[in-house]
């Protein structure tokens, strides 16, 4: 517990009627790193991280942030943690300047220091030429920014995050991506944060839980697991399913694992790239040929896919390859 | 994104943080103030339908002060505390719209993520509401001024007259962030303000309290809003009553203690972690 500033054991939270939100998870996050919560719609991750945020009580286990004890000691876990939720909690008549002072006086600040940190704040987030502008103005990107810069007011060693860039066009989405990552490096501020995005959690986290239905399924980090499911696949798409079905047959006995998802056959192999001249060989000799082959690495939907048995599907696309043509979430 | 100047003072503001209610009310009502006179589109109508029953009352009843006995002074003076009343009534709901529309927003959950006090949540749009309702009482008073109204207290009597207003108002006020705070809907918190609207006409509205009589005249004796209008019109009409206007304090406050107190239950629930 003394190396984490998140410890989170045994928790679970069961609303009212019965609804399991979250079924006993079990993590820690490390001073200084970025841990990426990552699940589908009604996983559990905003309960999770209302818990940790003392805005909500499990029903049962304990969690600590920051050292403090999330039950017991919720003033001083408010002061160690910032925190941006999911649904962006400013008022759209105020100004962000006058937000973020009020903001910083409420955690004690003198009317002077709230104002000087409501400027660095504007300027770290890049509003500082919109800080007189009402926020009701201002796009979904800039709220974002504005609503992180409010989580920073305090001066927080802790940074939550409730999927930040859900509802964010890609420009702005790398914004934040690029911010938090500046957050973490540059001011060693730990990060949690929940995403529905494969890649976010990819390009931003040390270390990944993948939760599914109130249960952590799998977590490590993004290399680790990717390299556990650990297979690189070659790729082959054909001209209808019916061929790809005869290639898949043909090569069934080759890799460790093969799929077919209409006309692609992925075929997972230890050596992909060296394997590639006896997979055509094999083709060519059924008389089979691809119209196209490509190599890929794991991603971490393939390790979504292994540990759940499904993919992830995010709520809009990212135009990421990872993320086409995928199917919905059963149950989701 | 600019990447110069970005280290932050590590000086943390939090740990020394001991804001005395007050100061939190105050920052918080400051804050409630200026949302309320951005949007004058929610203030304007509830001082507008005010003078306007007030000028249509006058004009249709005007006469009544010479046959209607027990008016005891200008048929202005008699009816202009019942637009007051009416205008506190409808105002009292300011600081429940506001409240609402941050508990709508979220707004009023990431204020619950600063160590701010809890009471301050709920007393600031109080204040600030009570800021508005004076305003409104003021521009309604001045408006009776306006068409020949002669206080027979004066100024002094005039500031009781709205002081009154405000006070009333915020005794009712109790009841409608009550609402807000228990259902953290719009729609609720508006539909509980209409509910004071027949109160107004459970009192001497129109004619003095001699002149009520049966289920109307108990109904009238236990509606604070009699009091007040009783300690009003004779402020404006005939002079200093230390004993209506005491009574309607007192009446004002048992309304305040009653409604305050489901306020503070409904504070508790709302801010409950569950």
């Amino acid at each position: 517990m003394k190396d984490s500033e998140i410890l989170v054991e045994n928790l679970i939270k069961t609303y009212p009627g019965k609804v399991d939100a979250i079924k006993g998870i079990n993590f820690q996050v490390a001073a200084g790193k970025i841990f990426g919560f990552l699940g589908p719609n009604g996983a559990g991750k905003s309960t999770t991280i209302k818990i940790l945020t003392t805005l909500a009580l499990p029903t049962s286990g304990r969690a600590w942030v920051g050292g403090f004890d999330v039950i017991g000691q919720a003033p001083e876990v408010r002061r160690v943690a910032g925190v941006a939720l999911q649904d962006i909690g400013i008022d759209p008549l105020m100004k962000s300047m006058e937000l973020l002072v009020l903001q910083a006086r409420l955690f004690g600040a003198s009317k002077a220091d709230a104002t000087m940190r409501a400027h660095e704040l504007l300027e770290l987030v890049n509003l500082s030429e919109a800080a007189n502008r009402k926020v009701g103005t201002y796009s979904g990107g800039m709220r974002r920014r504005l609503d992180l810069a409010m989580a920073l007011v305090h001066q927080p060693k802790i940074l939550f995050l409730d999927e930040p860039t859900t509802g964010l066009d890609p420009a702005s989405r790398r914004d934040v991506w690029r911010e938090v990552r500046r957050l973490n490096r540059e001011m060693g501020i730990t990060i949690f944060l929940t995403t529905q995005y494969l890649e976010e959690a990819d390009e931003l986290a040390d270390t990944v839980a993948i939760i599914v239905d109130g249960k952590i399924a799998t977590e490590g980090a993004p290399a680790k697991l990717k390299s556990q499911i650990g297979q690189e696949s070659i790729n082959l798409v054909f001209e209808s399913s019916e061929i790809a079905q005869q290639a898949l047959n043909t090569l069934e006995k080759m890799g460790n694992r093969i799929q077919l998802d209409r006309d692609t056959v992925r075929l997972y192999l230890s050596e992909a790239a060296g394997s590639i001249p006896s997979v055509v060989n094999i083709l060519q000799n059924a008389g089979l040929s691809p119209i196209s082959l490509t190599l890929t690495q794991p991603t971490l939907d393939d390790v979504f896919l292994q540990v759940t048995g499904q993919r992830l599907v995010a709520p809009e696309g990212l135009g990421s390859k990872n993320l086409r043509s995928l199917r919905q979430l059963e149950g989701s | 994104m600019d990447t110069q100047n970005n280290t932050l003072p590590h000086k943390s503001y939090a740990k020394n943080n001991a804001l005395s209610l007050p100061v939190n009310i105050f920052l918080l009502a400051v804050r409630s103030l200026t949302t309320l006179l951005r949007t004058p589109e929610a203030l304007l109508p509830p001082v507008a339908i005010s003078i306007f029953f007030l000028v249509i009352y006058q004009s249709t009843l005007g006469k009544a002060a010479d046959f209607i006995p027990g008016i005891g002074g200008s048929y202005l003076g008699f009816i202009l505390p019942l637009s007051i009343v009416s205008g506190s009534l409808s105002g009292s709901g300011i600081a429940a719209q506001n409240l609402v529309r941050d508990i709508e927003r979220g707004y009023f959950d990431k204020l619950l993520l600063t160590p701010v006090r809890r009471s301050a949540l709920l007393l600031a749009p109080i204040l600030a509401g009570a800021v508005i309702l004076g305003i409104q009482s003021t521009i309604v008073v001045s408006v009776g001024l306006l068409l020949g109204l002669t206080p027979a207290t004066g100024f002094l009597g005039l500031l009781v007259v709205i002081g009154l207003g405000v006070l009333l108002g915020l005794g009712f006020a109790g009841f409608t962030v009550s609402a807000a705070l228990g259902s953290g809907s719009a729609a609720a918190t508006q539909g509980a303000s209409f509910l004071f609207f027949p109160l107004t006409f459970l009192a001497p509205t129109f004619v003095p309290m001699s002149l009520l009589s049966g289920w109307l005249e108990i109904a009238a004796k236990v509606n604070p809003i009699t009091y007040v209008l009783q300690a009003m019109r004779a402020l404006l009409n005939t002079g200093w009553d230390v004993k209506a206007i005491a009574t309607s304090i007192l009446a004002c406050l048992i309304l305040a203690i009653i409604m305050y107190a489901l306020a503070a239950f409904a504070l508790r629930v709302r801010t409950r972690r569950n």
